[in-house]
């Protein structure tokens, strides 16, 4: 166990370091009450009107599942690469075997469109064309209909 | 026992027993281990920035400092007198947490880098590492995959919406490339027959160069490793984390002062770290001819060497590289690195039985392309198909 003991140093070392920073600066900074505008949301200085979206695309939550298939298939795999000359021809063919199985589930998934990440069409179409008029709201008194909705 | 398992390399140095001499070398290899990290993180700031503004025929920092090298001293002392404002909107725990979930991650990943030989002083022998665990490289995995942690919930603790968006696709992208990177790593354990860093570098240095791990391994998995290796980092051509013309500043947008600053250190420290371990895993890390005057220098010097040509080439893909598209990362990552490395892997193992095996499995892995190329057209056209009948 003495093997890891410098990475536990190393661990606590950079915990407290991080945590002194902190510290160092609460002193250091200025203390004063930051004012709403500052606490709020940064978006560029546009006043936000749409809450922060709390569903996805369930896209990325796929890819955290198709992921795990494969790294389950790396968690099996390195005992075997530690100690294959051991094992030999027999190793091989098992670790062969189970790669084909992967293999076939992952044709499966790329055949389904699983991991086809461009717009779809249909959000294409529901969109319309894009042109500069239709993306660029104008602000000022000359601006479109956009410009008096955050007053 | 076979002598695969028998020269199972564990620093020499706590062969007889833990003692106040052991504790205090363990104590000093740690802290000037940390002390060089932060130097060095110091240094590669003022590196990249210095070299970008070179390639962009600009001249870059030049007043703080001999050639500007104490800039970034001059920024991280700055940002500790910056107000540190918590988001509204923020949870305030998660909020406060995410920095040290990006920092001491980037910190114990390099415990595990051998940048040195074996050397004694007074009558303690020890490796130049900060740590030898016999689990090296599951280590560095582990601690890589903590990080994925910091980019996610400092994204989704800031209650806002590019943060948000920024670490949604960060840990996307970061979980796609990690099983790349597991995969390749296959293969230099597989030559290695060790998950220990030392051991790996041992075996890498019978002759120089030739028995590299680049060369045994066929050439093909560094590169794939580099890829996995630079989208795993977030850098540039693959920083869509923190997409400046779409997603403000990424997931730490709402992060000001020291906080920001520690993000700022992770993100460096795991660059230097990621080269560092791209050295030992395929250039045979510190191994390089050495010379009778001071012999213990040459192989940090080598080792240096190597590191410094993967920072140089990190701040070369920064400067003339554009970033991708999503959907052109996910398809490199699964439909291209994933398949590969792992058939790259099969012909290493099989290679490594027979020759027959080898020639078999190539074949094997042919019909398999084939196969695979044909699925990912059919995928397509089925999703083309599948939004047109929405529409």
């Amino acid at each position: 166990m003495a093997q890891y003991l410098p990475v536990l140093l190393l661990l606590a070392l950079s915990t407290v370091f991080a945590a002194l920073s902190f510290v160092a600066s609460s002193l250091l900074a200025p203390r004063k009450r930051p004012t709403a505008a500052k606490v709020a949301p940064y978006e560029c200085g546009i006043v936000p009107d749409v809450e922060p979206p709390q569903r996805f695309p369930v896209r990325f939550y796929l890819v955290a599942m198709i992921f795990i298939i494969f790294d389950i298939e790396i968690v099996f795999l390195y005992p075997w690469a530690v100690t294959y000359r051991e094992l030999g021809t027999f190793g091989l063919v098992e670790v062969l075997v189970f790669a084909a199985i992967v293999f076939v589930s992952f044709v499966y998934l790329v055949s389904n469109g699983a991991l086809d990440w461009g717009p779809a069409k249909r959000l294409r179409v529901a969109m319309g064309e894009r042109t500069t008029e239709s993306t660029v709201a104008r602000v000022g008194p000359e601006g479109g209909p956009r410009a008096g909705r955050a007053a | 026992m076979s002598a695969a398992v028998a020269h199972l390399a564990l620093d020499p140095l706590y062969g007889s027993g833990v003692h106040w001499a052991e504790l205090l070398i363990a104590v000093i290899k740690v802290v000037v281990a940390f002390g060089v990290l932060l130097v060095s993180v110091m240094l590669m700031i003022w590196f990249e920035r210095k070299v970008i503004s070179d390639m962009q025929a600009r001249i870059g920092p030049n007043r703080a400092g001999p050639f500007g090298i104490l800039q970034t001293l001059a920024d991280g002392i700055k940002l500790f007198f910056k107000e540190d404002l918590l988001p509204e909107r923020a949870d305030r725990f998660v909020f406060k947490l995410a920095p040290y979930l990006s920092l001491v991650p980037a910190f114990v990943a390099f415990s595990i880098v051998p940048v040195g030989g074996i050397v004694t002083v007074a009558h303690h022998t020890f490796e130049l590492q900060v740590a030898d665990p016999p689990i090296g490289i599951l280590l560095l995995l582990a601690v890589s995959s903590i990080s994925v942690y910091g980019v996610m919930l400092a994204g989704w603790s800031s209650g806002s919406k590019y943060p948000l968006l920024g670490s949604v696709r960060a840990s996307a992208q970061m979980v796609s490339y990690e099983a790349a990177l597991g995969m390749t790593v296959i293969m230099v354990v597989l030559l290695g027959h060790s998950l220990s860093t030392r051991d790996i570098v041992v075996g890498q240095s019978h002759t120089f160069f030739a028995s590299w791990n680049l060369i045994r391994t066929g050439v093909v998995p560094f590169f794939l490793f580099v890829v996995a290796i630079t989208a795993e980092l977030n850098r540039p051509p693959f920083d869509l984390v923190e997409a400046e013309q779409e997603l403000v500043g990424g997931f730490h947008t709402e992060y000001a002062s020291i906080r920001f600053a520690m993000f700022f250190l992770a993100e460096f420290m795991n660059t230097i770290t990621m080269s560092a371990i791209i050295v030992t895993l395929f250039l045979g890390g510190p191994d390089g001819p050495r010379f009778h005057f001071v012999s213990w220098l040459w192989p940090i010097l080598w080792f240096l060497g190597k590191t410094l040509l993967f920072l140089f080439t990190y701040v070369w893909f920064r400067a003339a590289l554009p970033r991708l598209r999503y959907d052109q990362l996910m398809d490199l990552g699964w439909k291209l690195l994933i398949p590969l490395s792992l058939g790259w892997t099969l012909v290493v193992a099989a290679f490594l039985v027979s020759g027959w095996w080898g020639v078999g499995v190539i074949v094997a892995l042919f019909v398999a392309g084939g196969l695979l190329a044909r699925s990912v057209h059919v995928g397509t056209a089925r999703r083309r198909e599948l939004g047109e009948e929405l529409a």
